[in-house]
């Protein structure tokens, strides 16, 4: 019967779809290409009404085969892709996205150019919610290859006109590939995402064109609108931004304190403290310490030379002028459980000795301060430091010895 | 701690899954997800200045050029998806036996049929919708059948009078009123069974009416309650059957040498017919792992779910889990140190997992299955974070729990199926903040659900890697919610174990998923996340399975491989791997626990990049279904087989066929037939095809006189050699007592020749590989078998007394000779093993120390040699007498 011819159909194109997939997870890729060629009887008696007919399998698992084991490149492909177009119709712009992803990684710039643009005229089938995205994107990357051409006449007008060349006709491109790119960046940066490459390319454009209002706009939007995930790099673009405008410390400081709020873990997090330990003010000293403290706790900034001396330094500062011992009380009170063990035990002091000597030397200062002079870490350091006769340990043993008393009041 | 300054692109929304979308087959290909502009430009950018601190000061003058670079040569791209990965090649055609098999033979696995209404499962799976149903009144008769004692006892016994199980009629009318004959009952109850499948099917009215009357008081414990438990435990399994999640995170671990470069290592596994015991076993990584010692063990008292090892400050912790015991144990570094168990908790409900802290020694995160979520510190003890029974993100009834450690050694990632929270251990109800979520956000399938969390802290302090049933991805804290890596990995089950090999200095980090069921194993490559984006490298690539041995294992009989195939495709229960660094060869040797108990590895070698050269390449790998296993894996196979069948010895037999073997009787020596066949041999094998061909008679009296003078001479040839022929054609023709009276009063002269010939045999024997013996140890008990088969029926024609032993040999392909066959015949291990008893054992030493006429017995021979001796050329006659029978398959008995 039909039903039974249809349902043995169905189980042979399953079977073989296994034997694809098998052969595929092996990097057989000629074996898949044999069996593909199978499959591609699916396509006869297409009854399936599941999200992905056998016309998309066909144009995944074909193009997966065509990377990896193709003779003549990019020809074999690209007309394996233009029958896909037709073939996969209801992802249309899906294959073509995919397409010009592939033309892109190969340096085929112009052609991605003109797939896009093509694309972009694409008006049939129904609208879905997918199919709006994939549009947006298609336009989008359209416009950041309006971008890099506007770059590039941006920088033949710069290479020139110091010649005294000056062309309207480059000029006028210039400015025509400035208008595209800018309204197509403009749309999908609108939407809630990750969209770093586009929001730094339309704020290039903004800023060459002194339009930094709405530059500042954009990046405010990006880094601090509720919608759009937590960025750490949209925050990096603001401040970055705002450093080349020249914004006071008090702006910049701001920007940061929101990055450190968010994630304290932040490379620019060292940036942050000496900022903050160059200004004048108390609270702003006290913010530094917290954030220092705070990199320091993950696991990322554990040998990070840096952070350890500056928290070395703002910390001998506290004990020479023995102000402010309670900010490190109180910082030390949520640690004082765990950091001896995580930064202080004696395998890393020995570790450490022996990898960093420079990063030994700034921990054995914090931990004699933080755990007194009778601290393995600092006992090991010192003791090696002395035997090698390397005069800063010698100091530092000193030092410490010296303001052992801070250490009781710290931990009292 | 770097971020990467710019990030794919990507869509990001809120709410709940997307609509319908079932499993798609192949969606993980031909996909290169999103692009982004590689190389120059990133310089650049950082070269336009940070600020002071940043470490692209130093380039700032060098971004111009490099720039123009990239604008002359066109911008290039870089995938996020499909940039090619390292090149890593299996090298050999299956995995191999590390470990011998685990002692006590392994109960096999339940299985659909064996609880489920035969076909409902398949049916329901089918129709894509799955209605457990139970065979609830199988099972529950199990328990009556089973425990009949628990379940009639008492009122069994005060109605023994009132039940007449006899044939007679009941005569008396006394007990005709209070008792009941029970025969007829029985019988209807057998006529019931015979006609269990038919159509017709109707109930006799008498069993109706006793179950009726007897049902409600009958049994000892209440029917209803005990109805409710079967049930509910069956549901328990059915549940199970699809889906297993208690081995979550794997029962197999592995740890590294203190210094790189030693070629040794530990692994932690557990074994024993429960899988309670907990083993450390020091191994030396040479072509294939070994083991090195004896292992340190442990006993539990729980089936040991899941193994986790962290290493702090040069010593491992290693956690344990139990259902409702999780322990840690310290391992020092350095190889041969014993590990010290450090502390024992006992849950009330069954933990769901146990991750041990890479930041701080002797921390580790256990959650229950009652949504409970506790910091466990060895000196501390319990801080419990959490305790919700109820899912985070959206209502689902599912009791998983897990939690793992984050980049903040104070915060845990907590996770239940529906997504993962971070939470501040110091403040666990204000600091927390969603990490992932099954939903829009990661851009979610319906009916998607977290598998296996686990932190990446190896390759980069803030990434998680979060499996679900359909796909694998990488998460950064620093953006939470976004996943900075997603694939759809096409898994036929969902992945339950996950291993890390973190790539140092710009190589890519590895990732090992594993699945259960189908014991599926999958290599992921990707890399980046602190300077560049986070990129999936390579087509991921499938690993050998276990199952994957049994087409390279040497043919069986049809029992054995059945007995191998169970054994062979027991559900994974663990992965662990480990990178091994030769002068030039690196390669990577993975290990899979299977939940009967053995560990079996694989070695994969790196690649070097090679020019591409796409037509020879990829074609060049060979298929692993056509390759061999080495010699060294075949031995290694043969060892393990023989090691597992000695383990699962088959049980003692109901009753007891009465099978003499002639080796009993006779020594090898008798039995051993000239080696290759005479042209005599092949002319009356003609001969015998001929006669078939044509449907004749083999006309043996008949034959041509010119054959004749041949046979004979061929016997007259024979004799001293052939004793047993002579011996028969004696027996045969009735003077065999003359023969004995002749054989006893042998010839001296003829004897030392015999004695010189025979040791001139062994010399040659022995000088040829003895060790080929073993490796025909299957063909060897097969010829036995045959030879058995064969012997009995033969008719023995006193013309021709040669013939028959002779007429066998060549068809078995019998072994070459084996070396000093008597001595291992007449040693008392051996006839031990062949199960003769101890009083006879004399008397046939001195019966057939007759006919061998060898060096006296050895008073005691050495036990590993004569063991060995025996093994090599006689395999133990309770094996090779064994019919097709197998492991009965025990009843599910759920929980009784």
């Amino acid at each position: 019967s039909s039903h039974e011819h249809r349902l043995n159909f169905q189980k042979s194109k399953e079977v073989c779809l296994n034997y694809i997939q098998d052969a595929m997870l092996q990097k057989q890729w000629k074996r898949a290409a044999e069996f593909l060629t199978v499959y591609i009887e699916a396509l006869e008696k297409d009854f399936s009404r599941e999200y992905m007919g056998p016309s998309e399998i066909i144009w995944r698992i074909g193009s997966e085969i065509l990377w990896h084991h193709s003779h003549n490149g990019m020809k074999e492909f690209n007309s394996f892709i233009e029958q896909m177009k037709t073939l996969a119709i209801k992802r249309y712009l899906k294959v073509c996205l995919e397409h010009v992803f592939h033309l892109l990684c190969n340096g085929l710039i112009d052609e991605a150019y003109q797939t896009l643009s093509l694309a972009e005229s694409w008006r049939h089938g129904e609208h879905t919610s997918v199919r709006d995205k994939e549009m947006k994107l298609i336009e989008a990357y359209r416009g950041l290859l309006d971008y890099y051409r506007w770059a590039k006449q941006k920088h033949i007008l710069l290479e020139h006109g110091q010649d005294g060349f000056d062309d309207l006709s480059v000029e006028q491109e210039m400015h025509s590939c400035f208008r595209k790119a800018a309204v197509n960046l403009k749309e999908i940066i609108k939407i809630p995402g990750v969209w770093d490459p586009f929001v730094k390319c339309y704020v290039d454009l903004l800023e060459f064109y002194g339009d930094h209002d709405e530059a500042r706009q954009v990046l405010n939007e990006y880094a601090y609108n509720s919608k759009f995930p937590a960025n750490p790099n949209a925050h990096v673009y603001l401040y970055q931004f705002l450093k080349r405008q020249g914004e006071s410390k008090k702006s910049l400081i701001l920007a940061l304190k929101i990055l450190h709020d968010s994630v304290p873990s932040h490379e620019l997090m060292i940036d942050f403290n000496t900022m903050l330990q160059k200004s004048k003010k108390r609270k702003k000293h006290r913010l530094g310490l917290e954030v220092i403290f705070a990199a320091l706790d993950y696991a990322g900034w554990k040998e990070n030379v840096k952070a350890w001396s500056c928290l070395a330094k703002q910390l001998k500062q506290i004990v020479i002028s023995e102000k402010h011992l309670d900010w490190i009380k109180q910082e030390w009170n949520s640690r004082r459980d765990w950091w001896p063990a995580f930064h202080f035990s004696r395998y890393l002091a020995k570790r450490n000795w022996q990898e960093n000597e420079s990063l030994s030397y700034e921990k054995a200062l914090v931990a004699g301060i933080l755990l007194g002079k009778d601290c393995k870490y600092f006992k090991y350091v010192s003791h090696q430091g002395c035997k090698a006769q390397v005069k800063r340990f010698r100091l530092l043993k000193k030092f410490v010895n010296k303001h052992n008393p801070v250490y009781l009041r710290i931990s009292g | 701690m770097e971020f990467p300054d710019t990030l794919f692109p990507s869509y990001f929304g809120a709410g709940p899954l997307r609509e319908v979308w079932g499993p798609a087959p192949a969606s993980g290909w031909g996909e290169r997800g999103q692009v982004l502009e590689a190389g120059p430009r990133r310089r650049q950018v950082r070269a336009r200045g940070v600020g002071p601190g940043d470490r692209g000061v130093g380039r700032a003058g060098a971004a111009p050029t490099s720039r123009l670079l990239s604008l002359q040569s066109g911008t290039a791209f870089v995938p996020r998806r499909g940039r090619t990965g390292e090149s890593w090649e299996p090298a050999e055609a299956a995995a191999v036996p590390v470990l011998p098999p685990n002692a006590g033979c392994w109960i096999p696995m339940l299985t659909p049929q064996d609880i489920l209404c035969r076909g409902i499962l398949y049916k329901k799976l089918q129709a894509g919708k799955f209605r457990a149903a139970p065979d609830f009144t199988k099972q529950l008769s199990h328990f009556f059948v089973d425990h009949p004692e628990d379940a009639f006892g008492s009122l069994g016994q005060l109605l023994h009078k009132n039940f007449f199980l006899g044939d007679s009629k009941l005569m008396v009318s006394v007990s005709r009123d209070t008792t009941i004959r029970m025969t007829a009952l029985m019988e209807d109850i057998e006529r019931l069974e015979a006609r269990r499948g038919c159509t017709q099917e109707h109930l006799v009215p008498r069993l109706r009416w006793f179950s009726h009357v007897c049902r409600d008081w009958l049994f000892e414990v209440p029917l209803g309650v005990l109805g409710d438990y079967v049930h509910e435990e069956l549901l328990l399994q059915c549940a199970d059957l699809l889906f297993n999640d208690s081995p979550t995170g794997g029962a197999l671990a592995w740890l590294p040498p203190e210094d790189v470069g030693a070629r040794t290592g530990r692994l932690v596994y557990p074994g024993g017919q429960a899988m309670n015991h907990l083993y450390f076993q020091d191994m030396l990584l040479e072509e294939l792992p070994h083991a090195w010692g004896s292992p340190a063990q442990f006993e539990l008292n729980g089936r040991i779910r899941q193994v986790a090892a962290a290493r702090v400050d040069g010593e491992d912790f290693v956690g344990v889990r139990s259902d409702y015991h999780c322990g840690v144990w310290r391992v020092p570094g350095r190889i041969g140190a014993a590990p010290t168990p450090l502390q024992v908790i006992r849950t009330s409900v069954p933990a769901s997992c146990l991750t041990v802290s890479p930041h701080l020694p002797g921390e580790l995160a256990v959650c229950t299955q009652s949504g409970a979520i506790y910091l466990w510190s060895v000196e501390t003890g319990l801080q419990r974070l959490r305790h919700d029974p109820q899912t985070m993100f959206f209502r689902d009834h599912l009791p998983w729990r897990w939690s793992d450690f984050t980049a903040h050694p104070r915060v845990l990632s907590c996770a239940d199926r529906t997504g993962l929270q971070c939470l501040d251990a110091r403040a666990p109800e204000r600091c927390q903040f969603d990490l992932f979520k099954v939903g829009e956000e990661a851009d979610c399938q319906q009916g998607e659900r977290v598998i296996l969390p686990m932190y990446l802290g190896r390759a980069h302090p803030s990434h998680h890697l979060v499996t679900t049933q359909f796909s694998v991805y990488v998460m950064d804290e620093r953006l939470p919610l976004v996943p900075m890596l997603k694939w759809v990995h096409m898994m036929k089950a969902p992945p339950l174990f996950a291993h890390l090999m973190p790539g140092k200095s710009g190589r890519s980090h590895k990732v090992l998923l594993g699945a259960s069921s189908t014991q599926e194993l999958l290599l992921l490559q990707y890399q980046g996340g602190s300077r560049s984006a986070c990129q999936l490298l390579g087509p991921p690539q499938k690993l050998h399975s276990i199952t994957g041995c049994l087409q390279h294992l040497p043919t069986q009989l049809p029992h054995r491989h059945h007995l191998l195939q169970q054994r062979l495709g027991a559900p994974a229960a663990g992965l662990a791997a480990t990178l091994q660094e030769d002068r030039l060869q690196e390669s990577l040797l993975v290990f899979q626990l299977s939940e009967a108990g053995d560990v079996f590895c694989q070695r994969l070698t790196h690649k070097m990049a090679q020019p591409p050269a796409p037509t020879s390449e990829p074609c060049a790998s060979p298929q692993p279904s056509l390759a061999v296993p080495s010699p060294g894996t075949a031995l290694q196979y043969r060892r393990w087989m023989k090691a597992l069948f000695k383990v699962c010895r088959e049980p003692p037999r109901h009753y007891w066929l009465p099978i003499l073997s002639q080796k009993r009787l006779f020594i090898h020596k008798e039995l051993q037939s000239p080696v290759g066949p005479s042209t005599l041999q092949g002319q009356v094998r003609q001969q015998l095809r001929q006669a078939m061909r044509e449907k004749g008679r083999i006309q043996r009296w008949d034959t041509p006189d010119a054959l004749t003078p041949v046979l004979t001479q061929h016997s007259e040839l024979a004799e001293g050699v052939d004793t047993l022929s002579t011996r028969l054609t004696a027996a045969w023709s009735g003077d065999w007592i003359q023969w004995w009276e002749e054989r006893t009063s042998f010839n001296m002269a003829r004897r030392r020749q015999a004695l010189r010939e025979r040791r001139r045999q062994q010399k040659r024997a022995r000088s040829r590989c003895s060790l080929s013996a073993s490796f025909t140890s299957s063909v060897t008990y097969q010829s036995e078998l045959s030879e058995l088969s064969d012997a009995a029926p033969q008719p023995l024609s006193p013309g021709h007394p040669s013939l028959l032993p002779q007429e066998g040999s060549p068809l078995h392909g019998s072994p070459p000779a084996s070396p000093a066959p008597d001595e291992a015949l007449l040693s008392s291990q051996s006839l031990r093993s062949r199960g003769i008893p101890k009083e006879r054992r004399k008397t046939l030493r001195d019966y057939l120390a007759v006919w061998a006429e060898a060096p006296p017995e050895p008073p005691e021979l050495p036990g590993s040699q004569a063991s060995q001796a025996s093994q090599l050329c006689i395999p133990s006659s309770q094996s090779q007498l064994s019919s097709a029978s197998q492991p009965r398959r025990k009843r599910p008995r759920m929980g009784f």
